[in-house]
C-alpha cells in the first residue's frame, strides 16, 4: 500500500479520475502537480493515498480513464515512474 | 410588478442560486489557474456544475460539457465547427437570430422546413424530404421562443442519423423545461442558455459536445501553456479565458434545482399556467396560439388583440404592473411563418416560480 501521483492530460480529466477512484472506495484528491513533474501534464494530478495501484488502475481502465503517467509519491515528491 | 417574460430570462431564481453566485465573487478563484485554495475551490465548483449538467442532459462524459457566455455563443461555436462558407443547412421555419445570423454570416444556403406550429409528428415528412437532399448539417430549435411549439426532435434526430446529417439542437427554450437527452438525440451539439430554464445567472450558457468543436475563441486555458495552439481536448479547447465563476456557481445550483424539482413537474406546472392564460385571453377577444396537446408546447404563449398593436398591448400591461415582451422576439422567420411579421405578437412566458395567482391577476387587466 503506497501513495501515488496520477498525472492527467487536463484538470477536468484529473477530476473525473478522482471521482472514479473515490466512488470505488479509494482515497484520492486532485492536487497541483509537484514542480518536478509539472512538464508531464496539465499542472494537476490525482494523489492516490495508501492504495494498491493495480486495483486503482483496474477501476480507471474500466471507465476508459487511462492515466498519462503514474509516479510513486513519497514525502510530497514524485519519485520513480511506474511503468504502465 | 409581476414578471411574465421567463422565455427571455427567468427572473425569480432559487435562493441557492443567488447565494452561490454572490459568495463566488469573494470565495472562488479561477479553475485551472493555480493550486491554491481559491483556485481549487473554483475547480471543484466548475466540475460539479459539469457533472450536474451531464446528469440532467444524459451526457456520458462531463468533459463534453462546455461553459459558454450564453446560447448564442454556444451556437456560434457549434455552427462554425460544422458549417463552411456556402454550405447547405437545414433549419426549421421557427429559428431565432442566434441560428439565422451565424448561418447568414457563413453565406449558408438555407433549406427551411416550412411547418405549422404544434404539428408534432405530422411535420416529419417535410424534414425527411429535405434531409434526402443531404445538407451539410441541420440546426433546429427544440422549442420556438415565439409560440412555445415543440419540434418532435427525437424523431427528427433519428431521420438525421438515417441520412448521415449531423444535428445541432438549439435547446434555449427547452433546457430545464422539457426532456433534453444528449445520448438519445445523438446530436453533434446541443446549445443552451444558463439563465432561462436552468435558473442560472445571465452570462452563462452550455454547449454539450457529441463531436469535437473547432477552436472558436483563442487564448489561455490554464493547460498546455507552452503551446501556441489551443489544447486538443475538451473542455479546454473551447474555454479560452477566465471563467465566469459567479455565473457557473449559480448555474450549478440552478441545475440542482431542476434535477430536484424534476422536468415533468416543471412542464406540467408551466403548461397549466399558459392554458389558463390562453383561456382567459380568448375570453377577452385575443387571438392566442395554443396547442391542443400540452406536450407540444412549453410555457410560452403568443397572443394579439386585433384592434391593438402588440407593443401597445405590452405597454398597457406594463403600466398595470405586468412584464411581457412584444415584437419579433429576435425571430423574424418565426413571425413570418406565423403570419405576424412585421408587427409580431405579445409573448407571455412563465417559469417554475410563476404562480396561478399571478396569472389570474394578469387576466383581471
Amino acid at each position: 500500500m503506497s501513495d501515488y501521483l496520477i498525472i492527467s492530460r487536463s484538470l477536468t480529466y484529473a477530476q473525473r479520475t478522482e471521482r472514479a477512484l473515490v466512488s470505488a472506495g479509494f482515497r484520492a484528491a486532485v492536487i497541483r502537480t509537484p514542480e518536478e513533474r509539472l512538464r508531464e501534464g496539465c499542472g494537476y494530478s490525482v494523489k492516490l493515498m495508501r492504495a494498491r495501484l493495480s486495483d486503482a488502475l483496474g477501476v480507471l481502465y474500466s471507465k476508459g480513464l487511462a492515466p498519462k503517467h503514474v509516479f510513486v509519491f513519497d514525502g510530497g515528491r514524485a519519485g520513480e515512474e511506474v511503468r504502465l | 410588478m409581476i414578471y411574465l417574460d421567463s422565455a427571455a430570462t427567468t427572473l425569480k431564481k432559487p435562493p441557492e442560486v443567488i447565494n452561490a453566485a454572490a459568495s463566488a465573487i469573494f470565495k472562488l478563484g479561477s479553475p485551472g489557474r493555480g493550486g491554491h485554495e481559491y483556485a481549487m475551490r473554483a475547480a471543484e465548483c466548475a466540475y460539479t456544475c459539469r457533472e450536474r449538467a451531464a446528469r440532467l442532459f444524459n451526457v456520458e462524459n462531463p468533459e463534453n460539457v462546455v461553459f459558454t457566455m450564453n446560447a448564442t455563443h454556444a451556437l456560434n461555436i457549434a455552427i462554425s465547427s460544422l458549417v463552411e462558407r456556402g454550405d447547405r443547412v437545414l433549419i426549421s421555419s421557427w429559428e431565432h437570430n442566434a441560428v439565422l445570423r451565424p448561418l447568414i454570416g457563413k453565406s449558408a444556403e438555407l433549406l427551411i422546413a416550412e411547418t405549422a406550429p404544434f404539428e408534432g409528428e405530422n411535420c416529419l415528412n417535410e424534414y425527411e424530404r429535405l434531409l434526402k437532399t443531404h445538407p451539410k448539417c441541420a440546426v433546429l430549435n427544440h422549442a420556438s421562443n415565439v409560440t412555445g411549439s415543440i419540434l418532435p426532435i427525437y424523431e427528427i434526430a433519428e431521420l438525421c442519423s438515417r441520412y448521415g446529417v449531423p444535428l445541432i439542437v438549439d435547446a434555449s427554450q427547452s433546457a430545464g423545461a422539457m426532456r433534453v437527452d444528449m445520448a438519445a438525440l445523438g446530436a453533434a451539439f446541443i446549445a443552451m442558455p444558463g439563465h432561462k430554464g436552468l435558473y442560472g445567472p445571465q452570462g452563462t450558457g452550455l454547449l454539450l459536445c457529441g463531436v469535437m468543436p473547432k477552436p472558436f475563441l483563442l487564448g489561455g486555458s490554464g493547460s498546455d501553456s507552452a503551446s501556441g495552439t489551443m489544447p486538443a481536448y475538451l473542455p479546454d479547447l473551447a474555454e479560452a479565458g477566465t471563467h465566469n465563476m459567479p455565473g457557473i456557481a449559480g448555474l450549478s445550483e440552478g441545475l440542482d434545482f431542476v434535477l430536484r424539482r424534476g422536468i415533468e413537474k416543471i412542464h406540467t406546472h408551466e403548461s397549466s399556467l399558459i392554458r389558463r392564460a390562453a383561456e382567459g385571453l380568448r375570453g377577452k377577444g385575443a387571438k392566442v396560439w395554443l396547442s391542443e396537446a400540452p406536450e407540444r408546447q412549453t410555457g410560452v404563449l403568443s397572443f394579439v388583440f386585433d384592434d391593438e398593436d402588440p407593443e401597445s398591448t405590452a405597454s398597457r400591461y406594463n403600466d398595470s404592473g405586468f412584464a411581457l415582451r412584444a415584437g419579433l422576439h429576435c425571430a423574424p422567420l418565426a413571425h413570418k411563418s406565423l403570419g405576424t411579421f412585421p408587427r409580431g405578437t405579445v409573448r407571455l412566458s412563465v417559469s417554475a416560480f410563476t404562480t396561478m395567482r399571478e396569472v389570474e391577476a394578469f387576466l383581471k387587466v
